[in-house]
């Protein structure tokens, strides 16, 4: 994904997830919502807790928890479906809540250390430093929601959601 | 304040231009393509019909001015010598025989690539040698060549203006950069500055050769050229405008008779349909929840009097609503005609290349379908053609020593029944070898060795993924799309697909499908807590088994039903639901047409019959074996379209 910001700033909304903050480019999301009600689809990735309708259309919902290796936890008040538009594909990312919106400024971002590694890192485009030593993750939206990358890892589970 | 991303605005502004480009093309490929076929009856005669020419004339000179304006070379050039040609034509410098003919079919043909290319983002074919028989052509005929209308790289210009007028016409190119947005000059900003000015005419984003954009714009003013003074160092540049008009086309006078009812015609993006669509299926839904209320009031014990006049209003609401959505779904169709013409085409180039004589006949061309499902059942029709004129019919010499003409017939045809249409691919060949295709299938263990095969089995095994009756893909019909995506494409568009076939006498293949998408019957039933919609008119029955009268045998289930056993299977079983009621069995039957047998599906519940709202599951994510798309009823959450075809299939791997 490239940036053209010419060294500018770009909004951000974050989430939270497991206990650390996430940032996704404000222009990629469609709408928040709070989640009421998600139809399971049968045989799907395990990750893939079902579909909604958002603004009409049917979405899938992914479990952004399920898809890090983070335990599922039930919805609850605060939960948040946070539906991304990357403009080939809707879909929307279960997070334990987002409530934020900022602005961050292109220099701020540096790409992932190479320490991460493994599944986690590769989803990351970068980590931004915001004021106060406040880290936020940066998603990189294609690696999320790439379709080969969730079955090696169902495949690997040796598992997909019934429910 | 916010930035503003000039860059990203003046893509989707270029990506929306080119759509019409795309759309605008097709309308003239179409054109064009009836107008060859017309033709194609008039070669070798000293005259040819004028007013035909006059039109082809005009399409590719609107095709030549339409890809110059988006910066498609190729196609501007392939247009620009068919133009040429067909001018050699009128002025009767060249006589059409066989060989001009063909040559602009084959350019037509490659003028649609070069498209095509450009659309999917692929390397555009080389015109080179098409270009060669068209200036050949177009040179041939006439003693003294004319220079003008032969060379590509001589756009001819006219004159500019009629004179008198005070205003003037003014080309305005201008090119964005990051340093000029920096400075708010982007592409409205021009275009506000230009509004200043005058009129502004045309407005057409161009792609230069490195990739950059650019916008022209011409724009009539009666301003002074003093006006546009230190515009350069705002990335524009201004010269005269001069408008290309070629002179041929004053030479004969345009016949109004033949000219399209464009004025009258509206072009709407599909997408707007489907949302006018589904705001229509939505008031459907509510429609059906002011039912339920009015039923609760019923119950309720209020009075007549209070929900007789309800009652009536929303029965008139339904009425009215099945018109609009009558309305709606009319705006959507389209004859299938234009489908057709391009089979002709795909005919045409086989027979061409594979020595075999065809004549394609058809009926039914005015019969209208939902634009979207002929767009998706093009592939496949064009699939089946080629399979009956490349493995279908016989060769000339087979066909005679047969007593056959040698002359193929393939027939296409189209008619509508009910809510139904019926689309026919039919050959009058050797007829598919049943004895060859069952030693196959055998061989790769998909049916019995020796198993005699029924038209139904015949085509189960043709339509199994990757099975071909020929050893290798050959040109004719290894191309695009293999039988099995002709049937999965049938079955996921709603319809189904048939197959006829006698040894020696031919092969007919019927494509069944719904006149349109959006709206369905559907029976919604409720398994492992979920409820689930299954389209009506796959369910012939519905019944509820006794408990004792559903029999185990291994892992398998029957009931005894209609004097026969009924295979079942249970829906949560087959979805790896929660819970599976050994109690009482609900079951619905899937309906044993087209020779495949019935099959008993096992709910919780039966809900009810609904008309239902298709919608589309568009992300791979979402796509699962079984579901053929999602619906609501009323509340908001999805309900999963069960996919009859699937469901038999995923049943075959349990039962």
């Amino acid at each position: 994904m490239t940036v053209n910001n010419q060294g500018g700033s770009e909004p951000f909304i974050l989430f939270e997830l497991a206990g650390t903050t996430y940032g996704v480019r404000s222009r990629f999301v469609q709408q928040v919502e709070m989640v009421e009600h998600v139809t399971p689809v049968p045989n799907a990735s395990a990750a893939v807790e079902g579909v909604v309708f958002a603004r009409g259309q049917v979405v899938p919902a992914l479990s952004l928890r399920a898809r890090f290796g983070f335990e599922k936890m039930p919805f609850d008040l605060r939960t948040r479906l946070v539906v991304v538009n990357t403009g080939a594909r809707v879909v929307g990312l279960l997070v334990d809540t987002a409530r934020e919106f900022v602005r961050i400024s292109a220099e701020s971002i540096e790409p992932p250390p190479d320490t991460i590694t493994g599944l986690s890192g590769k989803y990351l485009e970068g980590i931004a430093s915001l004021a106060g030593g406040r880290l936020v993750l940066i998603l990189n939206l294609d690696e999320v929601l790439d379709l080969e990358g969730m079955q090696a890892s169902d495949d690997a589970t040796g598992e997909t959601s019934g429910t | 304040m916010p930035t503003s991303n000039p860059d990203n605005e003046e893509g989707e502004f270029f990506g929306q231009f080119l759509n019409e480009y795309y759309a605008e093309c097709d309308e003239h490929l179409t054109l064009v393509r009836r107008n060859l076929l017309a033709l194609e009856a008039q070669v070798g005669r000293p005259q040819v019909d004028h007013a035909l020419l006059d039109e082809l004339f005009r399409s590719f000179h609107t095709l030549k001015g339409i890809s110059a304006m988006v910066g498609l070379s190729a196609a501007e050039q392939l247009a620009h010598h068919l133009e040429s040609y067909l001018r050699a034509l009128r002025q009767q410098e060249a006589a059409l025989d066989t060989r001009g003919l063909e040559t602009l079919l084959t350019a037509t043909s490659l003028l649609e690539q070069v498209i095509g290319a450009r659309r999917d983002e692929k390397p555009s074919p080389d015109i080179g040698v098409v270009v060669e028989q068209l200036e050949a052509l177009t040179l041939s005929g006439s003693p003294e060549p004319a220079p003008e209308s032969s060379r590509a790289d001589a756009p001819p210009h006219a004159a500019p203006a009629n004179g008198a007028a005070a205003k003037r016409t003014w080309r305005v190119e201008f090119t964005p950069t990051p340093a000029l947005a920096e400075r708010g000059v982007n592409v409205n900003s021009v275009r506000a500055r230009l509004q200043g000015l005058g009129e502004i005419v045309r407005a057409t984003p161009q792609v230069r050769k490195q990739g950059e954009i650019a916008f022209l714009f011409v724009v009539a003013t009666d301003a002074a050229e003093s006006a546009f003074g230190g515009w350069e160092a705002d990335g524009l540049t201004v010269a005269p405008f001069e408008e290309e008009a070629p002179a041929a086309v004053a030479t004969a006078a345009p016949a109004p008779a033949v000219t399209l009812g464009a004025a009258n015609v509206v072009r709407v993006d599909l997408a707007r349909l489907d949302e006018l669509m589904r705001m229509v299926g939505e008031l459907v839904v509510s429609r059906a929840r002011l039912e339920d209320q009015l039923k609760g009031l019923k119950r309720g014990g209020v009075p007549a009097a209070t929900w007789r006049p309800l009652q009536e209003t929303s029965h008139t609401i339904g009425r009215q609503l099945r018109d609009l959505r009558d309305g709606v779904m009319r705006v959507r169709m389209v004859q299938i005609g234009e489908t057709f013409e391009r089979m002709q085409f795909v005919v045409r180039d086989l027979t061409r290349e594979g020595g075999k004589r065809v004549t394609l006949k058809t009926e039914g061309r005015e019969t209208e379908i939902d634009k979207f499902l002929v767009e998706r059942m093009t592939d496949p029709l064009m699939h089946l053609v080629r399979n009956a004129v490349t493995h279908g019919l016989e060769t000339p010499a087979e066909r005679e020593a047969r007593g056959k003409f040698a002359e193929g017939r393939i027939k296409l045809c189209a008619a509508t029944r009910g809510e139904r249409v019926f689309v026919e691919v039919e050959d009058d060949g050797r007829g598919i070898d049943r004895a060859r295709v069952a030693a196959r299938a055998a061989a790769r263990g998909l049916v019995e060795p020796g198993a005699s095969l029924s038209d139904a089995a015949l085509l189960d095994v043709l339509c199994a993924p990757g099975f071909s009756t020929r050893d290798e893909a050959d040109r004719g019909s290894g191309r695009g799309v293999g039988m099995d995506v002709v049937r999965n494409t049938v079955e996921e568009l709603g319809g189904s697909l048939l197959l006829e076939t006698k040894r020696g006498r031919g092969t007919r293949f019927v494509v069944e499908l719904p006149l349109t998408l959006a709206l369905t019957e559907a029976l919604i039933v409720g398994a492992g807590g979920q409820r689930f919609a299954v389209p009506q008119s796959a369910v012939r029955e519905v019944f509820e088994a006794e408990p004792g009268a559903v029999k185990r045998f291994e892992n398998n289930e029957v009931v005894a039903h209609r004097g026969g056993a009924l295979p079942l299977v249970r829906l949560a079983r087959l979805f790896n639901l929660e819970g599976e009621g050994q109690g009482a069995a609900r079951v619905f039957v899937l309906g044993g047409g087209g020779g495949a047998g019935a099959l008993g599906v096992v709910v919780d519940r039966v809900i009810g019959q609904r008309e239902i709202v298709v919608r589309r599951i568009a992300d791979p994510l979402a796509r699962a074996a079984g579901v053929a798309g999602a619906t609501e009823l009323g509340d908001g959450r999805v309900v999963l379209i069960l996919d009859v075809a699937a469901l038999r299939q995923l049943a075959a791997g349990r039962l």
